[in-house]
This record gives structure tokens, sequence and C-alpha cells, in this order.
């Protein structure tokens, strides 16, 4: 778990810089054409409220169910702005690539030992991606068959 | 390289055992239950079909090309299947996590320079799978889109959308106009030449219906007018009959005009939803 802390760590301290970075590659991205459109300063917020979740988010012994509702709320937003699903996934997996990206993760995981450490760091934070991408997907579904009068669990 | 050539290696030589575990963990998931009642013969293929092709798109140099074919592909596969999104994309997260489940994945990347390895091919696995998700979701967009497009076909037609129907709507308001008028002459026939108060009130419901449609919420306006018009009417021919009646309609023509508008505003927002902003 050492390793998960110092990824935290980094995500934590420099929130801001890497919602920065997400917000002007989101803002150019081919795929998220959506939010192209979209100010800075409307996008940042967002980026660093995902990057304070991410502590109780990566750190939860029940992930499943504490990731359900923060990224149910952030379908319910993307949905109610108008963003289509497939740019609101897209621009969600931004946030995660840029945690990578951001220089000092490369610094991160230098030693052999880290290197190990790195894999479980990874697969934990795909592991909640990979929810995320569930129930926002999920979300959007329930919000449109309620648009269109449909029971949301047929 | 030589650690993704492992895993490469490891998919290709236990595609069938790991697809079979794949389709045994999709038929029980909680979070796949569209697949519970698929025979295991119809989802190994599709499973073996998605780790034959994984060399290819691991090693594209444009990942993003090659696997938007697949990927896009298994969208439609998984549409028509009447698979939901969310378990479409669940079951292709499984088939990647029953790569790394795969007791022999675990003794590919032991020593040091390995375990860098297995970082590198974590990472290029997982962006072949961003892609993917961006794939599936914009391609059942589409069909959706598609699906909705040919369901409100006939209504498309009526708010003069549809490719029919385009070369008419700049012809709303004469065509609103008309109506109108045609409503005032019916009114006025009926009330001051024939002294009746006949059910010829339901006509107007074409132009209120019609305002609704066209202009949502301003389209009230029509029925607004219809409804003042009638009871002017009713007060200035027709003094001796009881004026509840026509009231009760103008209050209906309110109602009806209501509902319509806000049922279009409805189908409109959400139609917006499903509408693809590509650049």
């Amino acid at each position: 778990m050492y390793m998960g802390m110092k990824l935290i760590d980094l995500v934590e301290t420099h929130a801001e810089q890497i919602s920065r970075q997400w917000a002007k590659n989101v803002r150019k991205n081919p795929f998220t054409p959506y939010y192209h459109n979209v100010p800075e300063e409307k996008l940042v917020p967002q980026g660093v409220r995902f990057y304070e979740k991410f502590r109780s988010l990566f750190m939860e012994p029940k992930p499943v169910e504490a990731s359900e509702g923060y990224f149910a709320r952030y379908a319910e937003e993307s949905y109610r702005e108008g963003v289509p699903l497939h740019e609101a996934l897209y621009a969600l997996i931004l946030m995660r690539r840029q945690i990578w990206l951001y220089a000092e993760f490369q610094v991160l995981f230098f030693t052999a030992v880290e290197q190990n450490l790195a894999v479980e760091s990874i697969t934990r934070t795909i592991l909640m991606f990979d929810y995320a991408v569930y129930f926002i997907s999920r979300k959007y579904r329930e919000r449109m068959k309620l648009e269109w009068f449909e029971s949301p669990n047929t | 390289m030589s650690g993704s050539l492992k895993l490469i290696a490891l998919i290709e030589k236990h595609a069938d055992p790991i697809a079979r575990s794949w389709a045994k963990d999709v038929r029980k998931n909680p979070r796949t239950a569209s697949y519970h009642e698929k025979p295991e013969e119809i989802l190994i293929p599709l499973a073996l079909h998605f780790y034959d092709n994984f060399r290819k798109m691991f090693y594209a140099e444009k990942p993003a090309e090659v696997s938007r074919e697949f990927f896009a592909q298994y969208a439609e596969e998984q549409y028509a299947a009447k698979i939901p999104l969310h378990e479409a994309i669940y079951a292709l997260i499984l088939m990647r996590r029953h790569i790394w489940l795969y007791a022999e994945f675990q003794v590919i990347f032991i020593t040091a320079v390995e375990q860098k390895q297995a970082v590198d091919s974590l990472v290029r696995t997982i962006l072949m799978f961003d892609y993917a998700i961006t794939f599936i979701s914009q391609r059942y967009q589409e069909r959706i889109r598609g699906e909705l497009d040919e369901n409100l076909g006939i209504l498309n037609m009526i708010r003069l959308e549809s490719p029919l129907g385009t070369r008419l709507a700049p012809y709303r308001t004469a065509i609103m106009t008309t109506l109108l008028v045609g409503s005032f002459l019916l009114t006025y026939y009926y009330h001051a030449v024939a002294g009746s108060n006949v059910i010829f009130t339901h006509l107007f419901y074409i132009p209120i219906v019609l305002g609704g449609i066209w202009w949502k919420r301003k389209g009230i306006v029509i029925a607004a007018v219809l409804g003042v018009f009638l009871v002017l009417s009713h007060l200035v021919f027709l003094q001796g009959v009881p004026l509840s009646d026509d009231v009760v309609r103008a209050f209906m023509f309110l109602v009806i005009g209501a509902v319509v508008a806000f049922l279009s505003e409805g189908i409109t927002r959400a139609e917006e939803i499903y509408r693809l902003r590509t650049a």
C-alpha cells in the first residue's frame, strides 16, 4: 500500500496542476469535442474535485460501493449538461492518464521493488476506473430511459 | 517489447482456457446479467475472436485506427443481441481481467527487468481498452440515434424536420396563420351565422398541437389566442347560451397546448443527448 500512498500524495499535492493539464488536454483532444468550448475555469474545479476524491476512492476497502455514488453523480452532471456518453467517459479516462503523464509520476517508481509496487498501483487504479465506466454508462442509460418514460430497470 | 511478446504469446497459447474462464465468469457476474442465459458455446467464440485480434491491436502503430474497426463491430454485435451498453463494456473489461487473472500471467513477470516490462505491458493494454470503451459507447449511441430517428420518423415529419418536411419548415408561420384564420372563420360562421355551439372546436386542436410541437412553450400562445377568441365570440354572438361549455373548451385548449409543448420539449432534449457532437 506504500506505493499507493505515494501515488495519492502526488495526486493530492499537485491536484491543481494536474487538473490544469487535464483541462488543456480535454479542450483540444479530438475525442472530446464537447469540451472544446467549455472554459478552463469551469473544467479545472471538476478535475480538482476528482483528484481530491482520489484518496478515498483508492483506499476504500470496498471500492465498488465507494465509487458508485461518486461516479453516478459525475454521470448525472455530465448528462444534464448534455455531454455525450463516450466523451464523458473519455474525459474521465484522460483524468487518469493525466496522473500517469504528470512528470513526477515517472520518478515515483524508480527502484526494482517500486516497479513491482507500480504494477499494483496501476492495477488498483484500473480497477477503480473499470467500476467508473460501468457506473457511468449504467447511469446514462437509466437517465435516457427516464427521458423516454421507460422503467430504468428494463 | 519482450514483455509484451510474452503477454501476447501467453494469450495466443492459452486463448481457449482464458475464453472459457471468461465465459463462466460473465455468465454469473452480477454486472453482466444479460449474459447469464447465453450458452457458453456462443460466448466462448466471442472471447476467442477478441484474443485472436489482441496481437494486431496491441502492436498497431496507430492503435486508435486499428481498434476502432474491431470494437465498433463488437458494439454492433452486442447491440443487436440487446446487451445494454454498460454490460457490453463490463464483459470486455472482464476479458482483459481474465488475461491478468490467468495463472501463468503472474509467472511471466518475475525479475526486476520483467516487472518494468509488466508496467509497459499493462499501460499498453490499458491504452487499447481506453479506445475500446470510447468506440463501443460511441457506436451504441449511433445505433440508438438511428433507432430513434426511425421511431421518431412520423413525429419529425410533423415537426417539419424530416428530409421531406424540411422544405416546408420556412412556411410554418404561413401554415399556422392559415389554420388560425380558418378557425376564426369557422367560429364566426357557427356563432354568428348558424347561431350554434356545436363541437366544431375539435378542429382547433390541429393548430394547438402543431403550435406545441413546432414552437414548444411559445406555442401555448396559439391555444390562448384560440381560447380567448372562442369566449369573446360567444359573448358577442351567443348571448342567450350559457358560457360554461366554451370556457371549459378554452381551458382544455390551454391544457392540451401545454402538455404537447412540454412533451415536445422533453423529446427534443432527450434527442439532443443522443445526437453525436463529433468534431
